[in-house]
């Protein structure tokens, strides 16, 4: 069924109130969960719903992230039927020009899409955290003889004024779509996770690309213009964990709901089986814990070696948490160093980031602090 | 080093027990996530050697599951190729079962390389050892054979059974004999052995006409005291161990929980590649207690592990204890538990509130899939 389903994977975004940690890569490039990067979840979700074409559509701070995509590897997308490509503005003869929103950075792949000649393309965003698989929405669009099948997800009433909010009938068809709204009339939030029957799809992009008042994003200008055409737009309403991470704080809840403390319909960790997430290997030393070490309520990566104590944390591999330091409630990203006697709490440790002998910080603040150095392990 | 062939010898490995006895010493886990013939290959391609050969002896499946693609040890995986050398008519006659044999009848691999060099290794010494410095220096000698070796002064108990060399003034092999665990200290051979093309085509031929049971370390002794050639010795100072028993693997592995020691064996210039498992981080409970122990992905803790190493997707229950015991994957231990001593294979269920219990002289083991 999903040979007809091409993929296309939003990455170029930056992530600015990611601060420091998107300074040199993208959002979709950051760490999480002590092994993986972000864009891990729909490239694994895009394998294990047997996707062979995919594009990521990178832009912003794009080396790194272009290198970690490569030919799809990593997610097993690089099969004898498989086709990933990392696309990225370029020179065409009609000139040069950057993704202007979502919906352009498509436009301007229309021919990479033509060349698969997908029924349908599944629109994703590069930073969103979620395992699933897209089967049951390509049925629903399938099904409902849908043009475009937006996945949602239901929000908290006061958070909705972030979001597309939709609101739909009985039989699940869109009626409104309000990008932002100021007052929200429904708390059905848009995950920006669209399928699309191609054929309308490309239509709808052509017509866009000649509005020199669109803005060419998907949320504000294609799916409202779609509703006014009178187009046939469905909801497949998402139930499982999702999480879109904006900034430093919702990215360290985000890792601490994978804790066994944490939120159990975090479906990552207890999922072995055909929904398992893929990352890189990096040939990493076995985790090591020392003698004197104190590991509670934590998630550890291969690679670590803690000789300190860890409460609460969710440590990547490679780092180095010396005797005596204590970690609480933090994220330790890779090349990390926590040297003797330091005391942080509450915290994101960046990657190749670290603390001096005895220094504290944060310890008992109310807010999570990004700790931003270059303290740790040289190498990355 | 395009001018040379890697063979992992897996004819040569002793048995580790009953931990050996439905898998190659190569294929057998170490240290949580690792396999030995990952040590090797990884040796040869930290030395950029090309192509590589597994002379299997038996127990293929195992080998080629921790294979998978091949691919995780080649530094191009287009130049680079790993060969599996399997005889099948050794397997039908065990006596005749030897690595000569084996290269006789998989011979086309080395018809259609065009390298000069061979080089053995076997997956039971393990060591972390750069390759190319002792190739240059066989070449630049235009020597025929050289033979890797270290200076121990343990040998009253390991390297039983290996080769012991004595040296001549100009650092050639003078004679060799088995260690038989009577002397302290000795030369002792690490099974790393370089021959020319010419030389091992030689050996596959005299290997008929001598004994067709013989395989290279039986070879190599014969063809010294009929001085056939010389064997140029070449000194590895690091860090090496003898995997020759369950004591020793025990022993070995837990040896190297010493962060100090461990450092001598993972290099940053030459890290050892392993088959990914896609497997997450380890997850740990509220309650879990640990010390001293290497844990791999893929388990959940929520009791207390000491002065263990824990292999992949092992789950160990709440109140649990597992004291200087080597769990090996998908294991489960039951809420309460206690385990002390022991070595439990794969896929082992321990019921809740069970007792495992041996003594740090007598380790106790527990075969693959057992429910206790």
């Amino acid at each position: 069924m999903s040979t007809k389903l091409a993929a296309m994977i939003l990455a170029g975004g930056k992530g600015t109130r990611l601060q420091a940690l998107t300074r040199k890569i993208a959002k979709p490039a950051v760490s999480y969960g002590g092994k993986y990067r972000i864009i891990d979840f729909p490239l694994s979700n895009c394998a294990n719903t047997g996707i062979t074409s995919v594009g990521v559509l990178t832009q912003y701070e794009s080396s790194e992230l272009n290198t970690y995509v490569g030919n799809g590897e990593k997610w097993g997308l690089n099969g004898v039927r498989s086709l990933t490509s990392v696309l990225t503005p370029k020179q065409t003869e009609e000139g040069s020009a950057w993704y202007l929103g979502t919906a352009d950075a498509i436009t301007q792949n229309l021919d990479w899409l033509d060349r698969v000649d997908p029924e349908y393309v599944l629109i994703l965003s590069g930073d969103h955290i979620y395992s699933c698989s897209y089967d049951e929405m390509l049925k629903t669009h399938i099904a409902k003889k849908a043009d475009c099948t937006i996945s949602a997800y239901p929000v908290a009433i006061e958070e909705a004024s972030r979001f597309g909010i939709l609101v739909a009938d009985k039989d699940s068809n869109i009626v409104e779509f309000v990008e932002k709204p100021k007052k929200p009339t429904s708390n059905l939030a848009s995950m920006g996770i669209y399928i699309f029957t191609y054929k309308v799809l490309r239509a709808a992009l052509i017509q866009d690309a000649k509005d020199e008042t669109s803005e060419h994003d998907f949320g504000k200008n294609i799916i409202p213009k779609m509703l006014n055409e009178k187009k046939r737009l469905v909801v497949y309403r998402y139930s499982g964990y999702w999480r879109d991470v904006g900034t430093v704080a919702s990215l360290h809840q985000a890792n601490m709901d994978l804790l066994m403390s944490g939120e159990n319909k975090t479906n990552l960790y207890s999922v072995q089986g055909s929904n398992r997430i893929y990352s890189e290997d990096p040939f990493s030393i076995p985790q090591y814990i020392g003698k004197k070490a104190v590991v509670r309520d934590s998630l550890v990566n291969q690679g670590a070696t803690v000789e300190g104590e860890i409460d609460h944390c969710v440590v990547s591999g490679d780092t180095l948490i010396e005797e005596g330091a204590i970690c609480k409630n933090a994220v330790i990203m890779n090349n990390v160093i926590i040297r003797k006697g330091s005391h942080i709490e509450n915290c994101i440790v960046g990657p190749g980031a670290g603390t001096d002998i005895g220094e504290e910080i944060n310890v008992g603040g109310e807010s999570i602090v990004l700790i931003a150095n270059s303290k740790g392990r040289k190498d990355e | 080093m395009k001018d040379v062939i890697g063979l992992v010898d897996c004819h040569t490995s002793p048995s580790l027990g009953e931990l050996t006895a439905h898998r190659t010493l190569a294929s057998t886990s170490f240290l949580g996530r690792y396999a030995f013939i990952d040590f090797t290959l990884s040796n040869f391609c930290n030395s950029e050697i090309p192509t590589v050969g597994v002379l299997v002896k038996d127990h293929q499946r195992s080998i080629l599951k921790h294979m998978g693609n091949m691919l995780s040890w080649v530094n191009n995986t287009k130049t680079g190729h790993v060969h599996i050398f399997y005889n099948e008519k050794g397997l039908l006659n065990p006596a005749y079962n030897s690595d000569i044999a084996n290269i006789r009848e998989n011979d086309w691999v080395l018809y259609d390389s065009q390298a000069n060099y061979i080089v053995f290794a076997s997956p039971h010494i393990l060591l972390n050892i750069d390759l190319r410095p002792i190739l240059e220096e066989h070449i630049a000698r235009k020597e025929e054979c050289t033979l890797v070796y270290q200076e121990r002064e343990d040998c009253l108990t390991s390297f039983l059974g290996g080769d012991i060399i004595h040296l001549d003034e100009e650092g050639y092999v003078k004679k060799m004999e088995k260690n038989d665990g009577s002397k302290k200290k000795a030369k002792v051979s690490l099974e790393i052995i370089i021959v020319n093309r010419t030389l091992l085509a030689e050996l596959t031929r005299r290997h008929q006409m001598v004994d067709a049971s013989w395989g290279v370390r039986e070879l190599l002794p014969y063809c010294l005291n009929n001085h056939l050639f010389r064997i140029h010795a070449h000194e590895f100072k690091g860090y090496a161990r003898c995997f020759d028993s369950l004591k020793h693997y025990v022993d070995y592995s837990f040896e190297l929980l010493d962060r100090n020691i461990a450092s001598s064996l993972f290099l940053e210039e030459r890290p050892i590649y392993t088959l990914t498992h896609d497997t997450p981080p380890a997850l740990y409970g509220e309650e879990s207690s640990v010390s001293n122990s290497f844990i791999s992905n893929g388990c959940v803790i929520e009791g207390e592990v000491k002065d263990s190493i824990i292999c992949r997707n092992v789950r160990i229950g709440r109140h649990a204890k597992v004291r200087r015991s080597i769990i090996l994957s998908n294991v489960a231990i039951g809420d309460r538990s206690s385990l002390q001593d022991v070595v439990v294979d794969k896929y082992v269920i321990v019921t809740a509130r069970h007792e495992l219990k041996g003594d740090p002289s007598n380790i106790i083991y527990f075969p693959q899939g057992a429910i206790l």
